[in-house]
């Protein structure tokens, strides 16, 4: 791919990239939120038409309008979301849209299509049953489905987008040495990731990229993960001290946290640690617990409970971390630990029992909820920030049943300016501010109810570097005043960067615990996949 | 993408943040969102127009007559404001549970039981002194309003029900309870027809200056100053904005949305059973079969010109109640028929639509090509 240049409106995506992948390579496309990596493969796949660049396939320049031309071409995407219909088999799902529509052997061919996947799957140790049905299965298994629907229709070159965000670490392995046996069988493959650490594990080469631009193309003999993550950052501006302050997001976002050795102190001058909630931890340990949760199930439409049996005890200031692969009761337990879906069992602030009462008074006691679908459940989008920082806080705010807006507004301009929300004006509505400004927002009302309980869950997810900096900071900053912090997040390193204490959801309850540095990834992979439960 | 400004390196001061946007900016916008407004009306006369001509009618004629009609004289101007104070209730009728996102398409059954209710006490209690009557005769028409508006909004609530099936579903069973009242219970026998018995004279609103207005219009003018506050500047206006806008995050900040979504009906239930009892106590003294007009469709074609908004409901209402006075004066004067003034109506609404549709393509297309001048 040479010169792609890809504007939305008035958004310049990608300005002029250069890519090349090299036949039997691993490539890694690194670079942090919004820096292009997955436009520039949604063109390569016929996602995007580019405005200008040309696309060489073989060295012979070729027009690729929609993925059906690309899979002709030879290459094969697997994208966050699987596009998998959940009621079918995993083979009904790889021949789903190819020529074959039967799963009996095509005409002219020795094998039939269970044949062939079962062959894919074993030369290249994607271990999967061609008869399960997709529903029934796990994230990462669907992702080898997906993976194989690529295989299947001849792709040479494979784009991942992302692949590990839900994998547990063992997962991860099994991933890498699949993706190790494919290009040892003459293709390619292209790693879109923002963590230099899988790149430095299994890439052969890597292309970074910065703000829709080309930066630079390394081989991994020639790199640290070092340079790459100072290459990935670029020039910070406002020297030493805000490079500093970057640093921690930096390594969490890098995937550096556990990488021990790395550190980026060579990449950014004067970058420390930053101060974590962990050094609280040893003094308030004999403190009495502010929040115990005993028993919280929320129950399920069948006979399982999406949330099951949770018991938590946490003291002012602690930061508890929960690990876990998407979809195993996060958002539910989330709700019923704020009171915002029904729940059974027993949730007590400062000593006062909350279950059963509305939401309102969870909210009056402190109990406060950062969403993790920002747009669908933090904001009002058509309406103005103001009337956003003052969702929740209306009653309690009001006099006679009135609102008093004038003040409402002059607070609300003061809290863009200590949130460094970037706006036109308070009045502009939510919905046409940016994901990481949405967040300052939607963390600028939740401070300002003075939580005791603060809920974040994915906190981050989709932020850059600069934001979810911000958000670590916010979140100690609250812990050090006593509030007490739960973090759920899929982002493990995310989870071991923020928390005095570890633990898991599984399928809808709170498996093993860790304190802050006892933690291991493979330890809580285990758990994520309930096998060490 | 690299939209989000927080990435652009020294970019992150912020120095001074505007409450609102500057006035002239404001100004600006304001002036854009009138263009649609004047285009649709525009196009709506152009077209009646022509099928006016068509017709074999002069256009031109027929419009000074409707235009005019409510201001050549008292009576015109009266007539108005008569009818502008159902078309202002009905239309707030739908504004309010469109607020929050339901649709309430029942405000005329809700009127016909105002008018029943309010009928039944001024004729039942017709001896009582008109301190006490009055008063009663309106209360019990808001009530029967609310009454049937709840029906609705319980079955939402409680069952999953689907608003717009109940509310206009109870319209038809409103017509065969008006019918029965005004042709059994309380059947006036000389009128021939369904219609009732006249309510006592202390059930009669007082009317003001020559020819007479009812004082039902000064009600309505108290009604609309309370709903603009209350929706602009209340705790429950701002609970109803919120559940339109979004009701999962109205319900995770601790807004009671169900309740604030029955309450809007109910409220919605209540105004048009007003309007109900206004026109027994103000125009016709009884009830009777027809009693509430085209009311709930102009009340929806109010209701949605004004975009919802409570504070320009009155004023919208107010230039439909003028074409709907002048369309008896059109038929007499030009022969176009008074059907004309509908079609009228509907067709600034349907022009209002479309123009919002050109506008954000215009929009669009303006601002990528600013962004491509930029590039440049």
């Amino acid at each position: 791919m040479s010169g792609i240049r890809k504007t939305f409106g008035p958004v310049v995506a990608l300005d002029g990239v250069d890519f090349t992948v090299a036949e039997r390579e691993i490539h890694g496309l690194l670079g942090g939120n919004g820096a292009g990596k997955t436009t520039l493969m949604n063109v390569l796949y016929g996602l995007y038409a580019p405005d200008s660049g040309t696309v060489s396939v073989d060295d012979r320049e070729v027009e690729i309008r929609s993925p059906r031309d690309a899979i002709a071409h030879g290459i094969g995407m697997v994208h966050q979301n699987f596009l998998q219909v959940d009621v079918f088999t995993v083979a009904e799902n790889i021949v789903l849209g190819t020529d074959s529509s039967t799963l009996t052997a095509a005409d002219g061919s020795s094998q039939t299509p269970a044949q062939r996947i079962t062959e894919l799957s074993e030369r290249f140790g994607l271990t999967v049953d061609p008869s399960a049905r997709v529903a029934d299965l796990p994230v990462g298994v669907r992702q080898r489905v997906e993976i194989l629907k690529a295989l299947y229709r001849g792709a040479r070159i494979l784009v991942l987008d992302e692949p590990t965000t839900n994998l547990t670490p063992q997962e991860v392995d099994d991933l890498f040495s699949s993706m190790r046996a494919i290009v040892d069988d003459g293709m390619s493959v292209v790693l879109i990731t923002h963590k230099i650490r899988e790149t430095m594990e299994v890439c052969d080469r890597m292309t970074i990229m910065r703000d829709g631009r080309w930066i630079t193309t390394v081989d991994k003999a020639d790199t640290t993960a070092d340079d790459l993550a100072a290459t990935m950052i670029g020039e910070v501006a406002g020297g030493d001290a805000e490079a500093a302050a970057l640093a921690e997001a930096a390594q969490v976002a890098l995937g550096e946290e556990e990488l021990g050795e790395a550190t980026l102190t060579h990449a950014l001058p004067g970058a420390q640690k930053a101060p974590s909630g962990g050094a609280a931890a040893g003094t308030v340990t004999h403190t009495p617990a502010r929040v115990t949760v005993r028993g919280l199930t929320v129950a399920g439409s069948g006979g399982k409970p999406l949330v099951d049996d949770v018991s938590l005890s946490l003291r002012p200031g602690e930061i508890l971390g929960i690990a876990g692969v998407a979809g195993n009761g996060q958002g539910e337990l989330a709700e019923a630990l704020t009171g915002t879906r029904t729940a059974t069992g027993s949730l007590v602030v400062d000593g006062e029992e909350l279950v059963g009462r509305p939401t309102a008074t969870w909210l009056r006691r402190g109990v406060v909820y950062v969403p993790e679908d920002r747009q669908r459940d933090g904001i009002l989008p058509g309406a103005g920030i103001t009337e956003n920082l003052v969702l929740g806080s209306h009653r309690t705010r009001s006099r006679a049943g009135m609102i008093n807006w004038r003040a409402a507004r002059s607070e609300a301009v003061e809290a863009i300016k200590e949130f460094n929300v970037k706006t036109p004006s308070a009045a502009t509505p939510c919905g046409q501010l940016s994901g990481g400004n949405i967040q300052r927002v939607i963390l600028a009302r939740a401070f300002a109810h003075e939580p005791t309980l603060l809920l974040l869950h994915n906190p981050t997810r989709g932020l850059d570097i600069r934001s979810t900096q911000f958000v670590y900071d916010r979140v100690r900053r609250a812990a050090a005043d006593g509030c007490v912090v739960i973090v759920i997040s899929e982002d493990l390193d995310e989870v071991l960067a923020l928390a005095d204490r570890v633990t898991v959801a599984y399928s809808g309850r709170l498996v093993g615990e860790f304190a802050r540095g006892e933690a291991n990834p493979y330890d809580l992979g285990r758990l994520m996949t309930g096998v060490g439960a | 993408m690299s939209n989000d400004v927080t990435e652009n390196p020294g970019a992150t001061e912020v120095t001074d943040v505007a409450v609102a946007p500057p006035l002239s900016q404001r100004a600006r916008s304001f002036a854009f969102a009138a263009i649609p407004y004047a285009v649709a009306v525009l196009a709506a006369f152009v077209v009646v127009g022509i099928i006016i001509t068509a017709l074999g009618h002069d256009p031109t004629e027929a419009f000074r007559a409707v235009l005019t009609n409510s201001f050549r004289n008292q009576t015109g101007f009266v007539q108005t404001l008569h009818k502008w104070a159902p078309l202002t209730l009905l239309s707030l009728a739908f504004a309010i549970p469109l607020g929050a996102g339901r649709f309430n398409i029942g405000g005329e059954g809700q009127m016909i039981l105002g008018t029943v209710g309010a009928a039944a006490v001024g004729i039942t209690m017709s001896e009582l002194p008109m301190v006490i009557l009055l008063p009663l005769v309106i209360l019990v028409g808001i009530l029967a309003g609310a009454v049937w508006a709840a029906i609705s909004a319980w079955l939402m609530e409680s069952f999953k029900i689907n608003e717009i099936l109940s509310t206009v579903l109870l319209n038809f069973v409103s017509f065969e309870v008006l019918d029965y009242v005004a042709s059994v219970v309380w059947s006036d026998p000389g009128a021939g027809g369904a219609v009732t018995l006249p309510v006592g004279e202390g059930a009669v609103l007082p009317g003001i200056g020559r020819p007479p207005m009812h004082t039902g219009v000064l009600i309505v003018v108290l009604v609309s100053v309370v709903a603009a506050v209350m929706a602009k500047r209340s705790v429950a206006g701002f609970e109803l904005r919120a559940v339109g806008l979004n009701e999962r995050a109205s319900r995770l900040h601790g807004i009671r949305t169900g309740r604030v979504a029955v309450t809007s009906m109910v409220v919605a239930g209540a105004l048009a059973g007003l309007a109900g009892a206004i026109e027994v106590a103000g125009v016709h003294q009884r009830t009777l079969e027809g009693v509430q007009s085209n009311f709930l469709l102009l009340g929806i074609i109010i209701g949605l010109i004004a975009r919802g908004s409570l504070t320009a409901v009155p004023f919208v209402a107010f230039g439909i109640a003028v074409l709907e006075v002048g369309a008896g004066s059109m038929q007499r004067v030009s022969g176009a028929p008074v059907e004309i003034v509908l079609i009228l109506e509907g067709l600034i609404l349907l022009f209002l639509l479309m123009s919002d549709v050109a506008t954000e393509r215009f929009r669009r297309a303006r601002a990528s090509r600013a962004a491509k001048g930029a590039l440049a």
